[in-house]
Parts: structure tokens; sequence; C-alpha cells
């Protein structure tokens, strides 16, 4: 009893220190890694003993990369780890999940022959989703950062983004270059791309919880300005949206979407073939052509 | 002003189905943490001293531990630790082990109040019934536990009213209660995107059932007025 | 034949020893009061009758049956000890009424629940509460309070509550009716009125053993006085012997603080 506790302890840290790494700024970026990987291993192992017992008939799997695809197949279901998040992954009318992200992942499910699971998390938590095995990618217009790509196993880039500053619009003509920044208190989520791009100016910043939660923070006029993604802000401000006062100005950085996987998983290489494919015949452009994000994709 | 009622319909509907979600979250979390938290509280009171102490310590470790870092670990552990996901990504697994989560941590609040409950029923109590020939359990039953429920009644109120709120914790686990289809709509969800004013709705539906949950509360307590 | 035995009967609390080597025997229909100085091991003496303290040594034997011997474990058992109780009735000092009961529901919630144990309970159900209610209500008259029948507890003065209290053991029909300090949480004008129950009680001929202060109604009373003094039995006889020609330097010295005051 006392040693379970105890192991429960120990786990209660691992996953506060793997979620904490994603918020806290200036954090080591192998951190996460390096917590994330002894739980990688014994999971693997146990998705390698699973393959051989079923599939005793064939040869050994190899290394342990292999077990993933083999192991999502198994259970039939690509389980997609998703946000709320126009246009990439959000609901129709019927409540059914559609956007650019949300199209391609059933189409990528249908290629390996399994079924599609939307599953939408705590942004937060995605890294604990993975290991733990809850979902079996982030396919949510995630920015590859060197945090992300050193807790995941991420797929070729496939979409462009940039990060770009928000201010109320009545104010916008000031703060049109990076220069004029300076003198202002940002909102930022936490363990995003934003948030890396005000550290580096050195700029004075809150961290939030969600890129939402930053426009509020300009909206409630708690803080001066948001740095959110670019693809996000053309949905969420401006005219004819819930933040009609604000508007976009300087753009910091661009930057690029890839989907994430269990670290030392598979399905990445087995995404990137699917993708280079699909945008071989068009069906790539032919999708993002659907969610107006065409200008955005990258050629594989 | 005009885009808020125009975005009304669509809301309410959305915050309908999180706020049976958390409906659904305190039901089952009430169901469960009644009955379990009597028998935690008679561990705690039980005469085998190892079981007490065992009662007691893990009544201390769920006591003292953020129930935010409970659903973690009991939605994570198994697949991160263990390697074995056995709650599953959908939304039935998640429930559960908020559910599972909610149950034990709300047991063990009720079973410190049951036993100062419990405890505080004078001894005479006990003894008028044993020399009257009655069983332990028909005491306990027929004698004791009424007197109980009287005295805990108001601390029980208190509990319940937060365990409306606390709800909304489970979220973490992406539980998708009512605040997290307030939040949707912040981010954008529904065609509507930047609408903050959802989030602060939620607190109507709080209040409202709150306030429900206070009335019904209050009745019990009135109705066991007719004795002292 | 005696209708209680009492022999040997010796308690200790931790270190402390409370009764030492108590015996005592009681005819049927006769009233033993026990008096002496508080701490002196009265109630201890009354709670073990009634099972609520158990002897460390000792025989206790109800109309020839021994429902308590030390030297012989089986009659120890905790499942033994709940029917072994049903010989003796209890009056508290403090009542204990059930709150949530009306004075005619406390009468008769044991019976009921005894009742339930009669191999015919089910067949008979409604009979059987009809005349456990019958039986209360009469209870309840004897003791002068027909209509206060279903007031509850709380509606009640102490003395009303006391003669409720008094109700409630003799539906059970104990052969001995025990009573500890029953006036002594009272104020001084209620206990005439219990007192008066009791004394009818004792002209019918109930067995009673009466621990009280009330050195007047003990001689009035019983028919058999005990004197204790640091847990030993100091002096019995009848009340004359006792009260009136007490050998004890002890008796006469605490008999004099209530003939005097």
């Amino acid at each position: 009893m006392k040693k379970l506790m105890a192991m429960m302890v120990a786990g209660v840290m691992t996953a506060a220190m793997v979620t904490g790494c994603g918020g806290g700024s200036g954090t080591p970026a192998d951190a996460p890694a390096e917590t994330v990987a002894p739980s990688e291993d014994g999971s693997a192992e146990d998705a390698n003993a699973e393959a051989t017992d079923t599939e005793s008939g064939q040869e050994e799997a190899a290394v342990s990369g292999d077990s993933d695809l083999e192991y999502v197949k198994e259970k039939g279901t690509l389980v997609v780890g998703i946000t709320d998040f126009e246009p990439m992954d959000y609901k129709d009318e019927s409540g059914s999940w559609i956007g650019f992200d949300a199209d391609m992942a059933s189409a990528f499910a249908e290629s390996l022959g399994v079924s599609v699971e939307f599953v939408e998390i705590d942004w937060d938590n995605k890294i604990m989703e993975l290991d733990g095995k809850t979902i079996d990618c982030v396919w949510n217009g995630m920015t590859l950062t060197d945090e992300v790509m050193s807790a995941m196993e991420c797929s070729n880039a496939y979409c462009n983004n940039a990060q770009i500053v928000i201010v109320s619009a009545d104010k916008a003509d000031q703060y049109q270059d990076v220069e004029s920044l300076s003198d202002l208190t940002f909102a930022v989520e936490a363990g995003s791309a934003g948030e890396k791009e005000v550290t580096s100016l050195g700029l004075n910043f809150t961290p939030v919880k969600a890129q939402s939660d930053a426009l509020m923070e300009v909206a409630a006029g708690t803080s001066d300005a948001a740095v959110i993604d670019s693809l996000m802000a053309a949905a969420m401000v401006g005219e004819g949206t819930g933040y009609e006062n604000l508007t976009y100005t300087v753009g910091l950085n661009s930057e690029e979407y890839g989907v994430g996987f269990r670290k030392g998983s598979d399905l990445a290489a087995a995404l990137n073939e699917f993708f280079a494919a699909s945008y071989a015949d068009g069906s790539m452009t032919e999708t993002a052509e659907k969610y107006g994000v065409q200008a955005a994709v990258i050629a594989q | 002003m005009e885009l808020m009622l125009e975005q009304m319909p669509i809301v309410i509907r959305s915050l309908n189905v999180g706020f049976l979600q958390t409906l659904k979250l305190f039901a089952v979390t009430l169901l469960g943490a009644v009955p379990l938290g009597l028998v935690i509280a008679f561990g705690s009171m039980s005469r085998f001293r190892p079981l007490s102490y065992i009662t007691k310590i893990i009544v201390w470790i769920i006591r003292g531990t953020p129930l935010m870092i409970q659903l973690l670990i009991i939605y994570y552990f198994p697949g991160l630790v263990l390697g074995k996901p056995i709650w599953g990504g959908g939304e039935a697994g998640r429930f559960l082990a908020a559910s599972c989560s909610f149950i034990f941590n709300y047991a063990c609040y009720f079973s410190e109040i049951y036993r100062g409950g419990i405890q505080s029923v004078p001894v005479g109590q006990e003894e008028a019934g044993l020399v009257l020939g009655m069983t332990r359990s028909q005491i306990f039953f027929k004698v004791t536990l009424l007197q109980m429920i009287k005295r805990i009644v108001p601390p029980m109120s208190n509990e319940i009213i937060t365990l409306v709120k606390d709800t909304s914790l489970a979220r973490i686990i992406a539980l998708q209660e009512i605040i997290w289809a307030g939040q949707a709509f912040m981010k954008g969800s529904q065609g509507i995107s930047g609408a903050i004013w959802p989030l602060f709705f939620t607190a109507v539906y709080y209040l409202i059932f709150s306030g429900i949950l206070t009335v019904l509360l209050g009745r019990l307590e009135k109705k066991l007025d007719y004795f002292r | 034949m005696a209708i209680l035995e009492v022999e040997h009967i010796c308690k200790s609390f931790e270190k402390t020893e409370v009764l030492k080597d108590i015996s005592f025997s009681l005819e049927e229909g006769q009233v033993l009061s026990i008096i002496g100085s508080s701490g002196s091991g009265k109630t201890t003496l009354l709670r073990c009758l009634n099972f609520l303290e158990r002897p460390d040594s000792g025989i206790i034997r109800v109309c020839g049956e021994t429902l308590f011997d030390s030297g012989n474990p089986a009659s120890l058992q905790e499942s033994e000890i709940r029917k072994k109780r049903l010989h003796f009735g209890l009056v508290f000092q403090s009542f204990n009424l059930f709150p949530q009961y009306t004075a005619l529901g406390n009468v008769m919630l044991a019976k009921e629940l005894l009742a339930r144990e009669q191999p015919d309970y089910k067949a008979r159900k409604k009979e059987i509460q009809e005349e456990i209610r019958v039986l209360a209500e009469e209870l309840l008259k004897q003791m002068g309070l027909s209509d206060r029948m279903h007031n509850y507890p709380h509606q009640l003065s102490g003395g009303q509550c006391q003669r409720v209290a008094i109700a409630r053991a003799l539906a059970l029909k104990p052969d001995i009716l025990c009573f500890d300090e029953p006036t002594s949480a009272l104020d001084p004008e209620l206990t005439g009125e219990v007192l008066k129950v009791m004394k009818e009680l004792a002209e019918q001929k109930t067995t009673m053993i009466i621990v009280t202060h009330e050195m007047a109604f003990a001689r009035d009373v019983a028919s058999h006085v005990i004197f204790m003094d640091d847990g030993y039995i100091l002096e019995q006889g009848t009340p004359s012997q006792v009260f009136e020609h007490s050998h004890e330097e002890r008796t006469k010295q605490f008999l004099s603080r209530f003939t005097n005051g």
C-alpha cells in the first residue's frame, strides 16, 4: 500500500513536470523528453508484446518504432487529440468534426484502414495524453517548436503560420513595427510559439492558459497586446467577430504546423508518406481550398 | 447586443449539453460518495487499529492533495506509468475517471463529517438501546442514524454546494462540462468566436442550480426540526 | 428462592478498583435501595448487572439461571449477552429517551424490534403491532401521561421524560427494574411525580433496585438497603437496621449529612 502510494506520488511529480514544462518560460527544452523517456519505453515494450501475442506467426518486431503503427491498426481506431480551433478542427452543424486538419486526419486513418476518433483535449496535457495512450496523435494546427519536437515524434511541416501582434483597433497605428512594442504589456498562451517570440524580444508578458484568454486580456484592457497565430487571428479578430475592437499589426515570425505522435512512433513516417502522396495527387490542396488555407499549405 | 441575441440559441444549446455533463458528474458523485463516506467513517472509527490507521492515512492523503492532481493521476497514471490506458481516450472513459476521482475525494470529506456526527450523538443513546435488548445495527439504524443525519445536514449542505462548483475541475482531463462549453466560444466554436459572455453566462446556471439545492437542503433541515 | 444472586463481583477501571467483592441477593417483589456517596461504586454495580460493564470476576444469577460467570467463558459471549440483558430494565439518570420518537414511540420501539424475531411475525404483523401499542398506551396511562403520548421528548418536562423512560423499561417486562439516580437530574419540584410512580410500582410488587440520594424515599419504600463505600458493601439490612441502628461509623457519618442537612 505504502509502496503504491509512493509510486503514485512519483507519478504525480512526473506528470506535473511534463505539464509544467509546457507552461514555464525558459524551461530547458530537453527536460520533458527526459522525463517522458522511461514511460515511453514501457509503453513501447507493452505494445510490442501485444503485437507478437496476436500475430504469433510473424517475425518479431525488430525496433520499438514498429509497434505504434501496429498498435493503432490492431485496435482499429486512430484517436486524434484536438481542440476546437477553426479552421483546422471544428464542429459542423450536425456536431461532427471538420476542418483542414480533421479532414486530413480522417483521410489518413482511412489510408491505414482504421476508423478515426476525435477527442477534445486540454492543450496543456497533450504530451501526457499521448504518452498515456489516451490519444494517438496531436493534429490541431500545432506549431513545431523545439519543445514540441523534442517531446513528440513530429511529421513534416504541412502548413505555414505566423505569430502576430493583436492590439485594440484605436491604437493600432502607433504599433506598426517591432521597436514600438517595448512599452506594451503582453498576454500570450503559456508554452506557445508566441510566448517564445515575446521572450526573445525581451518584452513584458503574462502567460495565460489559451490564445483565446490572451485575446480576452486585451479586450478587457488587462493587457495591452497579445500574440497569437495568424490563422486564428483571421477567424477571430475584427469585423463580424466577438472582438470587433481588436486588430492585428506586426508579424513577429513565421512558423510551421506539424502533427505530433508518441516519441519514436513510426506513425510519423507513415504520415509523411501519406502527405507526399496526397500532395502529389492534389487532394491535399483540394481539402485546403475547402477551408481557405490553400495559400499556407507547404509543398510535400 | 444584437450579436449576442443572435448567438444566444447556439450558446444556450451548447451550455445545456455541458451542464448536463456537470449535472451527471454531480449526481454520480453524490450517489457514490454518500454511502462510501459511511464505509470510510466506520473504517476510521474501527477498533481494529491497523484498519483505522490505514483509513486515516488515506483520508489524509486525499484531503491533503488538490482534487485537480488526483484527477490527473487517476486519468493519466495507468497509461503513463503502467502502459495500460484503462480509461481509453473517449468521453465515456474521461467521465468514468472523473467520477472515480470525485467519488473518492468527496467520500473522504463526507467520512469526516459523518464521524463527527456519529460521535456527537450521546453515548447514552447507545446504552439505552443496549439495555432494551437492541442489536448494534438496530441501534445504528433506528436510533443513531437519524440523530446523526440531523447534525450533519448543515455541514453536508456546504460540501454539496461546493461539489456543484468543483465539478468544473474535471475539465483538466478534458471532460466537457459547462465551463468548457462556455470557454469554447472564446476560441471559436460553431461559427461563434471571440465571444466572452458565454463563459460568464455559465455562472447563471451554477447560481440557479445551487439555489435549488439550497432550498431543498433547507427543507430537509426544517423537516428534521421536529426533534432536538 | 432469590430472584437475583450476586456473588463476589469485582471490577477495576485501569488501576482503580471500583467494585470489591460485592455479594448480595434479592427476593422477588422486594425493593433494594443502594445508598452511598458519589464514587462509591453504586452506578458501576448497576451497569454491571445490565452488562454495560463486564465484571472482572464473580457470578450473576437470575431465577437460578447463571447469566454471568467469569470462570465460564461461554457465558461471556456478546451474542448471548443481548438476551440476558432483557432480565433487567434500566432507568438512567439522564433519561436517554430517543429524541426522534414520540413518548409512545419510545415505549414501543424495542418491543417492536424484538417482536420481529418471532416466527409468526410476518403473518400476524398488524395484530402484534396493535398489541404492543395497547400495552404501551396502558403503561403511559399508568404513568399519568395519557395526554402526552404523542409529544416528543423535547416537548416534555424532565419529570415527564423520566416517567416515559420508566414506561419504556417496563414495556419489556423485565424481572428486575433498575434505577440509576432517577431524580438527580430533575428540578426539586419535579422529583415528587417520579417518586410517586416508583412508589406505586413498589406497591404492585415490582422487583426493583434503586440507586438514590433520596434517603427518605429509600427508607419508606425499600425492603432492603445496601450502604456502599469505596467499592465495598459496608452495611446491609432492613431500612431500620441501616438507618436507625447502623454499626459502622462511616454509615452514621454519611446519614447524618442528610438528616441534619
